[in-house]
């Protein structure tokens, strides 16, 4: 894995507005490898809105962002996940109707390598892609918890086992950073322990992990850094210890939390 | 994995029964009925593969047979070129017709598409109809020859004249194309279609990028609908306008549907039962229309995964007999 200890993803004054709102207003940050930076604030603050900008599902209105010095400005989001860029979705978008494993298999999409004639006369290089991309995906199933559950439907699992799939998908992708959002949303306390077990072990492979996160406790346990925002704008940035000292972050956002 | 449930097994069993089919139907008019059923089964796995497989509800699927029949009888008529570069280039145009409506498909979902692509159907029937100093309009184009003799050295040559021959034409044809496309589905390519009928977003967040797909399996689709189309106009040896009419398209989406969307076997069972069913019932005179329309009404009713669903279900029974009450 490359890219620890330098910048990855860089954004300068990013902005997008819908109609009248101003969903993200002039957002900067840097994102160093191999460290996991969350965002966090309350609803409305914009961060799926800025995960979404990341990812390539909106353009911004105005702003930089580069992923690793490419720019990704104009690039749709099919093009940004060939960089390294993966994502998972808050509302959760599975293929319902394909199976567990099937799911983690589309994921390797970019990743085959079969000879175009191949295609239409599979042949040895064709079987053994078959069987590596069924290699990768059970490793990846067994990783999230979920390789007894390869064969059921995707849409029968259960809330949490969903969005472990998709953390399993996304990684298929092979990626250098995996953007998260609200990973921890519905889980019980088991899953929550679970989901932060994983992320932690894709931190210590070197991987760069962003997160939109409602669960304090799950962000102050592994966030490297801290994004602090509000109607759309940076509120604050640093450690999980500067965040829970910083009296306005406080007042705007965890003050509700620890009264 | 039993031979019974081998691929491979049922490969050859279909090829044998392909062989046996004119052996069995002696007379014309069934052997009529087995090469229409040919050219339905060619149209209803390609629409199939950008449907049932990338998930585009296409209703243009008329126009692009209409294209291939009527592209590959004027090369030949009025251009004089032979029929196999004119089967070429008519399949070749109905895949870049296809193409032509992709673009729309890049843009438009679900209902929005079906509409456009009913509209593109409308419009080449009415250019077919129109067009009368091409296509002599509804007068009609007569005498089309059946594919030129095939000259095996050693042997006497094939006439396509000859119904049997030209039936292992279009199904020998048709059992290719369907194999093609069975290993197209099986590779990753089916893969990739099935997320982008999922979900385009999160198909494009793993790097699936939906326009160049889509745009590929209209071109499939309609390539191959142009092959049926080519198969067509040589086998009747006549063209009139309203052999392409939109109703076609339906009739086609009917035996996708009723054969099981997303399976390239549902379609064959589905064109070949949406064939043979209405002669089957010509004894009972125009009530059949009715029996036809009921039967495909209760198909989508009680099963919407069609022939496929239901054969599934009747493994499942036999499998566990024991175990009842645990219908889905």
């Amino acid at each position: 894995m490359t890219g620890a200890g330098e910048i990855l993803l860089r954004a300068e004054g990013l902005r997008k507005s819908f109609g009248g709102v101003q969903a993200v207003r002039d957002i900067s940050l840097d994102i160093t490898g191999g460290t996991v930076f969350a965002v966090i604030g309350p609803n409305g603050a914009g961060k799926s809105t800025l995960l979404n900008l990341m990812s390539g599902i909106y353009q911004p209105d105005a702003g930089k962002l580069t992923f690793s010095g490419v720019d990704m400005i104009g690039m749709p989001s099919h093009r940004r996940v060939r960089h390294g860029l993966a994502r998972t979705f808050q509302k959760i978008r599975l293929f319902k109707q394909l199976s567990v494993l099937e799911n983690v298999l589309a994921g390797f999409h970019l990743h085959h390598q079969i000879p175009p004639w191949q295609y239409i006369l599979h042949g040895a290089a064709f079987r053994r892609d078959r069987e590596r991309c069924r290699d990768d995906a059970a490793n990846l199933l067994a990783f999230v918890g979920l390789k007894p559950r390869a064969h059921v439907p995707a849409g029968s699992l259960s809330y949490g086992e969903q969005r472990m799939l998709e953390v399993a998908r996304a990684l298929a992708t092979a990626p250098r950073l995996l953007m998260i959002d609200e990973p921890a949303a519905g889980l019980n306390a088991a899953e929550v322990e679970a989901l932060l077990g994983r992320i932690v072990a894709l931190r210590a492979r070197g991987m760069t992990v962003v997160m939109v996160e409602h669960n304090m406790d799950l962000v102050m346990r592994i966030a490297d850094r801290i994004l602090v925002m509000d109607y759309g704008q940076h509120l604050f940035e640093g450690t999980p210890a500067d965040v829970q000292a910083h009296p306005g972050v406080i007042a705007a956002y965890l003050g509700a939390e620890v009264r | 994995m039993s031979i019974v449930t081998s691929r491979r097994f049922w490969l050859v069993v279909a090829a044998i029964v392909i062989g046996l089919l004119p052996a069995i139907f002696t007379d014309s008019y069934w052997r009529t009925n087995l090469i229409v059923c040919a050219i339905n089964v060619l149209l209803a796995i390609g629409l199939d593969f950008v449907l049932g497989y990338a998930g585009q509800l296409n209703l243009g699927q008329s126009a692009f047979y209409g294209i291939g029949a009527y592209a590959s009888t004027l090369l030949i008529t009025q251009v004089g070129v032979p029929f196999w570069v004119a089967f070429v280039a008519g399949v070749l145009l109905a895949g870049v017709a296809g193409v032509f409506l992709s673009v729309f498909a890049v843009r438009l979902r679900g209902h929005y598409l079906a509409i456009a692509s009913l509209g593109f159907a409308v419009i080449t029937y009415q250019v077919l109809l129109n067009w009368i100093s091409l296509t002599q309009g509804p007068l009609g184009i007569y005498g089309i020859a059946p594919p030129p003799p095939f000259a095996i050295p050693g042997l006497p040559p094939i006439e396509f004249s000859n119904l049997a021959s030209l039936f292992y034409l279009t199904a020998g044809f048709a059992f290719l194309v369907y194999l093609l496309l069975d290993q197209l589905v099986r590779s990753p390519v089916g893969e990739t279609l099935t997320a982008i009928r999922e979900d385009e977003v999160s198909a494009a967040s793993l790097g699936v990028n939906g326009q160049k797909w889509k745009v590929f399996a209209f071109a499939v689709s309609s390539a191959v609908a142009g092959a049926g189309g080519c198969f067509y106009a040589s086998f009747v040896g006549t063209l009139v306008p309203d052999a392409f009419f939109i109703t076609e398209s339906f009739s086609i989406l009917a035996m996708v549907i009723v054969g099981g969307m997303g399976t390239l076997i549902g379609p064959v069972l589905g064109a070949i039962l949406l064939t043979v069913l209405p002669e089957l019932l010509r004894g009972i005179g125009d009530l059949r229309l009715i029996v036809y329309g009921v039967s495909v009404t209760l198909v989508v009713l009680f099963m919407p995964g069609g022939l496929v669903q239901a054969a599934r279900l009747v493994a499942a029974r036999v499998r566990r007999p024991a175990k009842v009450g645990r219908d889905p």
